[in-house]
C-alpha cells in the first residue's frame, strides 16, 4: 500500500479534535459529510486548506488529536481525501481510531517532521515503514505492527468477532 | 512481583495477548449516548446481524443534547433509544436523562476492580471508584458491544501523590489543574495516572471524580483512585449498587514507570489563561510573561496581565466535570443574596441531580441571583446546542475543556472551580469568592 501526494503543514502542537471537526457537525448517524467542515474549528484551518488544495497527507506537531475522542476527526480527514498524518506524537484515542480507519498514523521526530512541511511530494510505503520526501532517501517509521493489518486490509470488527468463541471461554472461565 | 492498582485490574481482564504489546481487554461495562454510539450500533446492525456479545453489560442514555436542537439529533437520539429496547439495553430517556459519567456513578453501574468503555473521552471520570475507565472511538466501542473486548496497549503507570491537606479555597478542580500543570498538558500520555496520598483519601466520591475526569486533559488513558470506605458508603446509597470488594489495592511496594509528588497542601486556586487546560496561573497571579503568543493572541491577553482584571461575557456551571450536588451547592453558597452582572448558565450533570438541587432549594438561589437553571446536558461546554459563545466572546466556566473553538467559534474559555464561576459572574470578571462584598444582613434577609 503506497500512500503519496502533497502535504498540508499544520505548523501547531496540540490540535485537538474539536479544532478538526468541532462539536456542531457531530449530529449524523453516519460518518458521510464530515470532510467539508475539516479544521473549521482551527483559527487558521481554511486558510490553510485553501492554499494547499489537493493536498493528501497532514504534517502536524506534537499531539496531534488530543482531546475529544470523536472518531469523527478521522473521518473528517478521510472525507476531505487525506490518507495519512505525520506528526511527532498522536493522542492515544485519535491513534486508535486512525488504524481503524486506515488513516495512516506515521510517528516521526519532531525534527523529521518539521522538515517534511515542506516537502512538495511525500511518498508512504505503508507495509515497508518507509516515507520519501521530494526523492530523498528513505525514512524509516514504525506502526503498531497488530494495528497496521487494519490499515492495510480493515476488517476490525471482523478481528474482534473471530475472537468470541475465546473471549467466551475466558468469560465462563472467570 | 508487586502490582499497581491498575496492573490488577488490567490483569484479571485481559483475555488474550496479542502482538505489538496489544492485548485483548474484556470490558465490564459499555456506556452509550447518542452522539458516538449511533454509527457503530448500525455497522452491528449491517454486519453482523445486529448481534450484542451482552446487552446486560450495556448503559444507553439520552446526554449531550437533550431534548434532541433539531432533527438530526432527534434521529441521534431514536436511533439509540429503538437500539436499545430492541436489544434490551438499559436506557435513560429525556427526563431521566443526564452526562453519562454522572447517571453511571450516581446510579451504581460502575464499581471497584471493574473495566468500562465509552465513546467519550471523560470516560476517565470512573476511575475514581478504582475501576480502569476509558474513552474510545465509535468504532473500537463498537468492537466491544459485538466481542465484550477493547484492543489495547498496555499504558505504564505513573503514580501521583498528593500529600499534605487541602487548603481552604483549594477545590478539587484547583488540584485536577495543578496535576495537569504539573506533569504538563501531553505527559499523561501512554499513561495511567494511579492517584494517592493524603489529600487523596479525604477526597468525597465527587470530588475524586472531578480529578479523574480531567486525567485526559494531560492525554493520559485513565486516572484511577483506589477505592476505600469513602468508595463504600458511596456505593451503597446507589440503586444499583453492584457487588464488590475493596481487596483491589496497588501493593505497597508496586514499581511505578514514574512517581510525581505534588504537595497538596500548597494547591491554590487556579483559572486557565490559554487555549489548553495546562495553561492555568493562580487566581491572584497573572498571565505568565513566557507564554506562548498564539494562545494570547488567541484569547486577547496580555503577558502580565492581571487573572483578577479578565472581563467576561458569560459564566456557566455545569459538565462531567463540575455538575454534581456538591458543586451546585458549593456554587450556591456564593450566588446566595447576589446577583450576577453577566449572562449565567448553571446546569445540572443529571436530571437526578437536578431534582436533588430543587429539594435544596438550590434552583431558587441562582435564579433569584439572576442565573438561568436549565435541565441536564452538555450544555455550553462543547458548543453544540445551547448557551453557545459568539467569536470573541469570553466565558468563565466550570468545564473541562478551553480549546480554541471549544464553547463556539472564536469563543473564550476560562476553566475554573464552580465557585470562581459564580464569583466571576456576579462580579463580571474572573474573580475569587474571597473578593465578594459580605452580603448586609437585611439583605441575606431578603434575600
Amino acid at each position: 500500500m503506497i500512500v503519496e501526494g502533497s502535504v498540508l503543514p499544520v505548523r501547531h502542537a496540540n490540535i485537538d479534535t474539536d479544532q478538526i471537526i468541532p462539536a456542531r457537525y457531530l449530529t449524523r448517524i453516519d460518518t458521510a459529510g464530515m470532510g467539508e467542515h475539516l479544521f473549521e474549528g482551527m483559527p487558521d484551518g481554511a486558510t490553510l486548506l485553501a492554499e494547499h488544495p489537493g493536498a493528501t497527507i497532514v504534517v502536524a506537531r506534537e499531539n496531534f488529536g488530543c482531546g475529544s475522542s470523536r472518531e469523527h476527526a478521522a473521518w473528517a480527514l478521510l472525507g476531505r481525501g487525506f490518507k495519512a498524518v505525520i506528526a511527532p506524537s498522536f493522542a492515544r484515542i485519535f491513534e486508535e481510531n486512525a488504524y481503524t480507519n486506515a488513516l495512516v498514523p506515521v510517528v516521526l521526530s519532531p525534527d523529521v517532521a518539521e522538515g517534511l512541511m515542506s516537502a512538495r511530494h511525500v511518498v508512504i510505503d505503508v507495509a515497508a515503514e518507509t516515507l520519501r520526501a521530494d526523492g530523498g532517501e528513505p525514512v524509516a517509521f514504525k506502526l503498531d505492527p497488530l494495528r497496521k493489518q487494519f490499515v492495510l486490509g480493515g476488517g476490525f470488527l471482523q478481528y474482534l468477532n473471530a475472537k468470541i468463541p475465546a473471549i467466551r471461554s475466558w468469560e465462563a472461565a472467570r | 512481583m508487586p502490582r499497581s492498582l491498575f496492573d490488577k485490574v488490567w490483569d484479571a481482564h485481559v483475555v488474550e495477548e496479542l502482538p505489538g504489546g496489544n492485548a485483548l481487554v474484556f470490558m465490564d461495562l459499555i456506556v452509550a449516548h447518542e452522539i458516538t454510539t449511533p454509527a457503530g450500533a448500525i455497522a452491528i446492525e449491517r454486519e453482523f446481524d445486529d448481534r450484542l456479545y451482552d446487552a446486560q453489560r450495556i448503559v444507553a442514555m439520552i446526554d449531550h443534547v437533550a431534548p434532541a436542537k433539531d432533527s438530526a439529533t432527534a434521529l441521534q437520539g431514536q436511533t439509540v433509544r429503538n437500539w436499545a429496547k430492541r436489544q434490551g439495553i438499559v436506557f435513560h430517556d429525556i427526563g431521566d436523562n443526564g452526562i453519562c459519567h454522572v447517571i453511571v456513578p450516581e446510579r451504581g453501574y460502575i464499581g471497584p476492580g471493574m473495566t468500562a468503555c465509552c465513546g467519550d473521552s471523560h470516560t476517565c471520570t470512573l476511575g475514581a471508584f478504582g475501576a480502569f475507565a476509558l474513552g474510545i472511538g465509535t468504532t473500537a466501542q463498537a468492537g466491544a458491544m459485538l466481542a465484550g473486548c477493547l484492543i489495547l496497549q498496555r499504558p505504564k503507570v505513573m503514580r501521583v501523590e498528593v500529600t499534605g491537606t487541602l487548603q481552604a479555597g483549594a477545590t478539587a478542580k484547583d488540584l485536577a489543574l495543578t496535576v495537569i500543570a504539573t506533569i504538563g498538558f501531553r505527559g499523561g500520555t501512554g499513561y495511567v495516572l494511579e492517584y494517592t496520598g493524603s489529600v487523596i483519601r479525604a477526597l468525597t466520591m465527587e470530588q475524586r471524580m472531578t480529578l479523574c475526569n480531567m486525567a485526559i486533559e494531560a492525554g493520559a488513558t485513565t486516572g484511577m483512585i483506589a477505592a476505600d470506605a469513602t468508595t463504600a458508603a458511596y456505593l451503597a446509597a446507589t440503586p444499583n449498587a453492584p457487588a464488590f470488594s475493596l481487596d483491589v489495592q496497588a501493593d505497597p511496594d508496586a514499581e511505578y514507570a514514574k512517581t510525581v509528588t505534588i504537595d497538596g497542601s500548597a494547591v491554590r486556586p487556579v483559572v486557565s489563561w490559554g487555549t489548553n487546560p495546562g495553561e492555568c496561573s493562580p487566581i491572584d497571579g497573572v498571565v505568565p510573561f513566557d507564554a506562548p503568543a498564539e494562545s494570547l493572541a488567541y484569547m486577547d491577553l496580555q503577558p502580565g496581565q492581571a487573572m483578577t482584571s479578565i472581563a467576561i461575557d458569560q459564566a456557566f456551571i455545569g459538565s462531567c466535570t463540575n455538575a454534581r450536588i456538591s458543586d451546585l451547592r458549593a456554587a450556591a453558597e456564593v450566588f446566595r443574596g447576589r446577583k450576577v452582572t453577566v449572562p449565567t448558565i448553571v446546569t445540572p450533570g443529571s436530571q437526578v441531580v437536578r431534582r436533588q438541587a430543587e429539594r435544596e432549594g438550590l434552583h431558587d438561589i441562582f435564579q433569584d441571583a439572576g442565573a438561568l437553571w436549565t435541565h441536564s446536558s452538555c450544555g455550553p461546554c462543547l458548543g453544540m446546542s445551547m448557551g453557545v459563545l459568539a467569536p470573541g466572546m469570553r466565558c468563565v466556566s466550570s468545564s473541562n475543556r478551553n480549546f480554541p473553538g471549544r464553547m463556539g467559534d472564536g469563543g473564550r474559555v476560562h476553566l475554573a472551580a464552580p465557585v470562581v464561576v459564580a464569583a466571576s459572574a456576579i462580579l463580571g470578571r474572573i474573580a475569587s469568592p474571597a473578593e465578594l462584598p459580605a452580603i448586609a444582613p437585611r439583605e441575606a434577609v431578603l434575600a
